[in-house]
């Protein structure tokens, strides 16, 4: 089973990307599950979203996770969220920022020896889409570290997904994927 | 006529979106609905649908959960086929009204996504309202998973409207946890659904101008009692359809639903008897236990009303301990599983160790280790051959232990 | 099965039925047969079910009964559409009289009767109509 972990602000669309992996993965034959703490979530607010994924079906509907991918799309929440709850040894953390890797350890110094990824979602989908809705760079990023499925499959599956929008809503998608996907790092 | 609506073989939905298709594909005259957390995007998804053309019925917004149901009797009773969903505060508002569609036999289907009730005030899922309409003389489907919040959406209407049971039925589902949650989902084209779900067949209508009728009409005591038997009656033995209709639909879909759920429960010493989404949860409990040596099962209630009592004490026959597990407050008493199980253990002359534990009020998390929990209690009971640990427990509750008996 | 209520001919025998007999949902039906476009058949030639409140007579409550004088009536039906137990007979918009079969002698008929003196007056269930129309008032002039 696989579990990952998302911390978002209320609206930047991290439950639209949970769901979005969920489909795409669903799509391959495996089982896969999408949820989130909403609470009173206001606009703005800090929440969680999350994802299961098993090749047998998910039985599992605990809210507690030990998740092995932590994405933070919003980068004010790496400071003032707990992004290491519950995590595992071996818990990959993908992070958007503006900082370098060694930058963002410092100010942040409980990510120091973990397995850290960063990328700006942020500015790649102000540049891309232009609005900050950093979901869809993330999910590029999560695909170049996680080896779950190549670029191009990605790519095609995501444009399925999205295929009831316009079509340059699609295009700037798909180059927020991709540029996040080789941005990463 | 509706557009046919594209469907992938596997779909990603999650409880609400399910329950939404399904009253989509069940060719709905009226649906009159006041949409209340957690229950509103099954309302929101279903007026999507009609604005974009996929639905051929009318959408009543009313004024309050009160005015939903009783457009829903009004469309009912004058022969079409009706339906809405609700949640917890505008369940509770709605209960009067409830008794009004079972006591007039009118075949409605609610959607219930179950919510806590209020004071304090949350949204998020227990079993408080399934509790509060449980005696309302409805036909009332648990579901654990945003596929089976489908599957028996669609099975209600054929339960309800069949002729010889004319019941309202509710759906349930868990607030959040099922119904915000997006899962694998494999659904019914539209036009077998259709042809599942079949047309309607009015009863004693009141748009058959004809054949003037009247409904909601007054009985005092000369015939009050005759009325409330035959309900009751017909409400206990709808477990004949209900079984017609599931083993119809495994036909179709080669998924088997029983009014009691079970797993593992052949050898089982120890069982967690549970509803909504705990069920599966505590399926993962049990197969951990066992791979300590503790033949542990699970079950549950398909049909919570008509209560399978015979089916309960039949699946129970055997084990040493059970845990009856009440995801709502008891209110001065135990849960009204332990009730209903104790009953119907005592009357099949059983006496395994009974235990009733309360847990996930307001959407507390519910984990694989709370459960786990629960069995080891359960274990020490068997082997003990008595109750060794307090009658009543609440689960996963902060501060000092609470307990009761 | 549920009996069909359509079928009882005596009302004394509705009154007798088991749980099992009830027509599912207490609903009741005006008539033992179809009826299309009701309001062109005449009320006496309607084919009522013994579950319609016509064949429940309630014309022994009554203490005082409306009398009808045709004399003074303008034919307005003000106490067809007022009368709550349809007790007023009308035929193609000409008042017949009073059913007192139904009538329970509430008075509203009297009440919304606006001619001058009234063409429907109350008076002792017990007097001869005769008699009271004998004892009509007369036109009361204007103050």
């Amino acid at each position: 089973m696989l579990e990952i972990r998302w911390h978002s602000r209320a609206g930047q669309g991290a439950v639209t990307g949970a769901k979005g992996l969920a489909d795409v993965v669903a799509n391959t034959g495996k089982y896969v599950q999408a949820f989130a703490f909403y609470g009173s979530a206001k606009r703005g607010a800090a929440m969680t979203a999350y994802n299961r994924v098993d090749e047998q079906p998910i039985l599992n509907h605990e809210k507690f996770m030990r998740p092995d991918y932590v994405l933070v799309i919003d980068p004010g929440l790496t400071y003032t969220a707990d992004i290491t709850a519950n995590e595992k040894e071996n818990t990959k953390y993908i992070i958007t920022t503006h900082l370098s890797k060694e930058e963002l350890i410092k100010s942040q110094p409980k990510l120091e020896g973990k397995e850290v990824y960063v990328v700006d979602c942020m500015q790649i989908s102000l540049d891309t889409i232009g609005r900050a809705i950093p979901n869809a760079p993330m999910l590029g990023a999560l695909m170049k570290v996680s080896g779950m499925f190549d670029l191009d499959y990605f790519k095609g599956a995501m444009k399925k997904v999205l295929s009831k929008f316009p079509q340059k809503i699609i295009d700037a998608n798909m180059a927020a994927i991709e540029r996040a996907y080789n941005e990463v790092h | 006529m509706a557009k046919k609506y594209e469907l992938n073989e596997v779909e990603v939905w999650d409880g609400n979106m399910a329950a939404a298709h399904a009253l989509r594909q069940a060719d709905i005259d009226i649906v009159a609905a006041y949409p209340i957390t957690p229950s509103t995007p099954i309302v929101q998804n279903y007026s999507k649908f009609l604005a974009d053309g996929y639905v051929d019925g009318e959408f009543i917004m009313v004024e309050s959960e009160h005015s939903a149901m009783s457009g829903c009797v009004a469309a009912s009773a004058a022969g079409v086929r009706a339906a809405t969903a609700t949640s917890s505060q505008g369940f509770a508002l709605m209960v009067e009204v409830l008794y009004q569609a079972s006591g007039m036999r009118l075949p409605i289907v609610l959607t219930v996504v179950n919510r806590a009730l209020a004071a304090p005030l949350n949204v998020n899922g227990d079993h408080s309202d399934m509790y509060l309409g449980r005696d309302a003389g409805w036909i009332n489907l648990c579901s654990y998973n945003p596929q089976e919040a489908y599957d028996l959406t669609l099975m209600a209407f054929r339960i309800g409207e069949d002729l010889n049971v004319r019941l309202p039925v509710m759906v349930h589902q868990d607030g959040f946890i099922c119904s915000h949650t997006a899962q694998n989902v494999r659904p019914l084209q539209d036009e077998e659904a259709r042809e599942f779900v079949g047309e309607f067949k009015p009863v004693n209508s009141m748009l058959d101008v004809a054949n003037p009728v009247t409904h909601g009409v007054q009985t005092e005591e000369d015939w009050h009692f005759e009325h409330k038997a035959r309900q009751h009656n017909d409400l206990m033995n709808s477990m004949k359809t209900i079984n017609e209709v599931f083993a119809e639909f495994k036909d179709r879909t080669g998924r088997e639903y029983t009014p009691v759920y079970t797993y593992k429960m052949d050898d089982a010493d120890v069982a967690i008897f549970a509803l909504g989404t705990t069920v599966e949860s505590a399926r993962i409990a049990a197969d951990q236990m066992r791979q300590k040596g503790i033949k542990a099962g699970v079950v549950s209630l398909r049909v919570l009303r008509p209560f399978p009592f015979k089916e309960v004490q039949e699946v129970l026959s055997n084990v040493k301990a059970v845990a009856t597990l009440d995801r709502s407050a008891p209110g001065g008493t135990f849960g009204m599983l332990f009730n209903e199980i104790s009953a119907a253990l005592l009357a099949g002359g059983k006496k395994p160790v009974v235990l009733n534990y309360i847990y996930g009020l307001g959407g507390r998390d519910t984990t694989i280790n709370m459960l786990k929990e629960v069995y080891e209690d359960l274990d020490k009971c068997a082997k003990a051959g008595e109750a060794v640990v307090p009658l009543q427990q609440f689960l996963g509750l902060r501060g000092p232990k609470l307990s009761f008996y | 099965m549920a009996k069909d209520l359509k079928e009882i001919k005596d009302i004394e025998e509705i009154k007798e039925l088991g749980w099992d007999e009830l027509l599912p949902g207490a609903a009741l039906f005006s008539f033992r047969e179809p009826v299309e476009d009701v309001a062109e058949i005449p009320m006496e030639e309607r084919p009522y079910a013994p579950t319609n409140s016509h064949e429940w007579q309630v014309g022994d409550w009554r203490v005082e009964k409306p009398v009808y004088n045709r004399d003074y009536c303008i034919d307005c039906q003000f106490c067809w559409v007022f009368c709550p137990d349809m007790s007023i007979l009308s035929r193609d918009k000409k008042m017949i009289g009073v059913v007192y079969e139904h009538c329970k002698g509430c008075g509203i008929c009297v009440e919304v009767c606006p001619t001058n003196p009234k063409s429907l007056l109350m008076f002792p269930e017990h007097m001869d109509n005769q008699e009271a129309l004998a004892m009509w008032p007369k036109k009361e002039e204007k103050k």
